[in-house]
């Protein structure tokens, strides 16, 4: 049925009626503590939804501006083998993520933290020492800054998808609650019940029924009786007429003493 | 008097050059150019110019790509004069290309230091400072063979010797290895056109003199400037300084000595030049923040944040510009190549701002002529 109005394939006894309604309260209860759930992830979703689209317009502001700082790299160095030079120079990493999880009602939300190494000096401080210097310098720093925001945004993104997964669950799981488990559960109590009911009134009428089998056959029981009882008087009378012993000891065994 | 027999042997050559520099892009050609909307735009717009160079870019082809077509110009052209230049022309010619050469010379060391197959740098190397043996230190696996077999062999060896040992190569920032090159390769320049007996006394020294200052100078603030805040020791940066130049000796001295942009500014007070250029860019205020910045205003008009960087190359193109006031001198060979350089950059500039939709910054470009 589509509104979920199946019942349960239960036999109707009162014990599992017991465990019927046990389990309608326990749907109840979990579907109002799902739905909180899924508001509170819902409210977390809109608000991650805003960071995001902030995030990402401040990464295109930044992006689009630490791109134009490398145009004027190359304008003030005027060779395009800087990166290889600078890519080769560098020795370990100096901006490092790490991360750590959030729970935001009972989901774990990765949370990515971006940290400067402050050993690592720069190593490639000195490219461009001839010419270009302070641009490499200055789009050393932009670029920090847009990693920085794309460190952001990814920790936002990688939320979001995961918020996004876990409310379709939860949101189906209300769903699922609410519509089917709900309903099939209290059709079930209502089936019990009636045929609880029926049972009853089967008992009964089988009880009326018994009862009335059993008044008749001692109605006829006793019409038999009276019956009977009424030609034995008649025989009685008829033996009394034809000179039985008066005595009426015919029949006595002889007593032996 | 000393251009009287000039023409034997350079005039082809000056001549061909002057004609390569009336094919300069002129300010007439950049309003246009900072008007286009595409890089498709900037193709037809550079077509009178560069014409068969750019043919085989695709449609809408990226601004390094564009930048090397119109290196290729250049370098194809530089080729010609160079198959042309005779005698002291010809040595100075290869002078020009041994800048080049260093860059390369660099690359590869860094590339074999990080033990990288250094083949795949090859196409990288900027193609004015190809030469025969380069491929050769591709050979090498290690700093020592490469210094020992391979370096030698170059020619930039002279610049090596005496100055950098194979331990060096090893140890140095390559950035130093690489100023140390270049220090010695301004000072042999220099020496060069104030020696050699074709060019002593003829224009090519006064002016190529002027240049190479220029470029001494230059060098010795940048590196001062860009040292700031770096492991190079004052001992160490003292050593990349060349020693000419308006600078030498008082003012490198003080270079040497100076701690921040104040430091510079006190030490270039002896040239008005390089101290206006240090008040324009207002980094006497001791506002180095301001010197960062790429020039913000177009070109003559207000010089309220531009770097000092921008300073030095607009003043490089005008002392370029200048050299093609002389007759009968290489120099206009230098000025050409250099004036060609800003071009390039130039174009790549517009490109990129068009291609990032950056108009309002289009203007920083420098336009001589």
């Amino acid at each position: 049925m589509s509104s979920g109005a199946g019942r349960e394939a239960v036999f109707p006894t009162r014990q599992s009626l017991g465990a019927m309604k046990s389990k309608l309260k326990g749907a109840q209860i979990g579907h109002d503590l799902l739905k909180r759930k899924s508001e509170a992830l819902t409210k977390r979703f809109r608000e991650i939804t805003k960071r995001i689209d902030d995030a990402k317009r401040k990464m295109g502001r930044v992006m689009q501006i630490a791109a134009f700082s490398l145009a004027e790299v190359t304008y003030a160095v005027g060779n395009s083998s800087i990166g290889y030079q600078i890519t080769e120079s560098v020795k370990q990493a100096k901006f490092r993520v790490k991360t750590r999880q959030e729970n935001v009602s009972g989901v774990f939300l990765p949370q990515f933290e971006s940290w400067r190494v402050e050993g690592v000096s720069s190593d490639f401080g000195m490219t461009g020492l001839g010419k270009g210097g302070q641009q490499v310098q200055k789009c050393r720093e932009t670029y920090t800054r847009a990693v920085e925001t794309l460190v952001e945004l990814a920790s936002l993104q990688t939320a979001f998808v995961i918020l996004d997964e876990v409310i379709k669950v939860v949101n189906r799981r209300v769903n699922a609650i609410e519509h089917v488990i709900i309903p099939r559960t209290e059709n079930t109590i209502k089936y019990i019940n009636s045929e609880l009911d029926e049972l009853d009134r089967e008992e009964f009428f089988r009880l009326k029924k018994v009862k009335g089998v059993k008044e008749r056959a001692k109605a006829e029981e006793d019409a038999e009786r009276s019956k009977k009882a009424r030609r034995e008087s008649d025989k009685e009378n008829e033996q009394n007429g034809e000179g039985k012993n008066v005595l009426g000891d015919e029949g006595d065994e002889d007593v032996i003493f | 008097m000393e251009g009287m027999f000039y023409n034997v042997t350079g005039g082809y050559v000056e001549g061909i050059v002057r004609g390569y520099r009336n094919t300069l892009l002129t300010g007439q050609n950049y309003g246009n150019l900072t008007q286009c909307e595409t890089i498709d735009d900037i193709k037809l717009q550079l077509g009178p110019a560069y014409g068969d160079y750019l043919a085989s870019l695709p449609p809408n082809p990226s601004t390094s790509s564009l930048a090397d077509k119109t290196l290729d110009k250049l370098v194809a052209e530089f080729r010609y004069v160079q198959a042309n230049a005779t005698g002291s022309l010809s040595k100075f010619l290869d002078y020009l290309t041994y800048a080049y050469m260093i860059d390369n010379v660099a690359l590869l060391i860094t590339g074999t230091l990080h033990e990288r197959d250094t083949r795949e740098l090859l196409e990288r190397c900027h193609p004015l400072g190809w030469f025969e043996t380069l491929p050769v230190l591709c050979v090498a696996t290690n700093i020592e063979e490469l210094y020992n077999s391979v370096l030698i062999e170059t020619p930039l060896a002279p610049y090596f010797k005496g100055s950098l040992s194979h331990q060096d190569l090893d140890e140095l920032n390559i950035e130093i290895i690489r100023n140390t090159l270049y220090k010695n390769y301004l000072e042999d320049f220099h020496r060069f056109v104030n020696e050699e007996p074709g060019i002593r006394g003829t224009p090519t020294q006064e002016v190529m003199s002027e240049a190479l200052e220029f470029e001494a100078d230059r060098r010795s603030i940048n590196i001062t400037l860009n040292s700031f805040g770096t492991e190079l020791s004052k001992q160490e940066r003292r050593k990349l300084y060349p020693n000419f130049g308006r600078l030498h000796p008082e003012g490198t001295l003080m270079l040497s000595r100076a701690e921040d942009a104040e430091g510079v500014r006190i030490a270039v007070d002896g040239v008005s030049d390089y101290r206006d250029m240090m008040d324009q860019t207002g980094m006497s205020g001791g506002n180095s923040g301001g010197g960062l910045g790429n020039q913000s205003g177009g070109v003559g008009g207000d010089t309220e944040g531009k770097s000092l960087e921008d300073m030095f190359y607009e003043r490089e193109m005008q002392i370029a510009k200048m050299s093609f006031t002389f007759q009968f001198t290489h120099a206009i060979v230098y000025a050409w190549v250099k004036l060609r350089e800003q071009e390039i950059r130039n174009i790549t500039w517009i490109a990129e701002c068009i291609a990032q939709n950056q108009k309002d910054r289009i203007g920083n470009y420098i336009s001589v002529f």
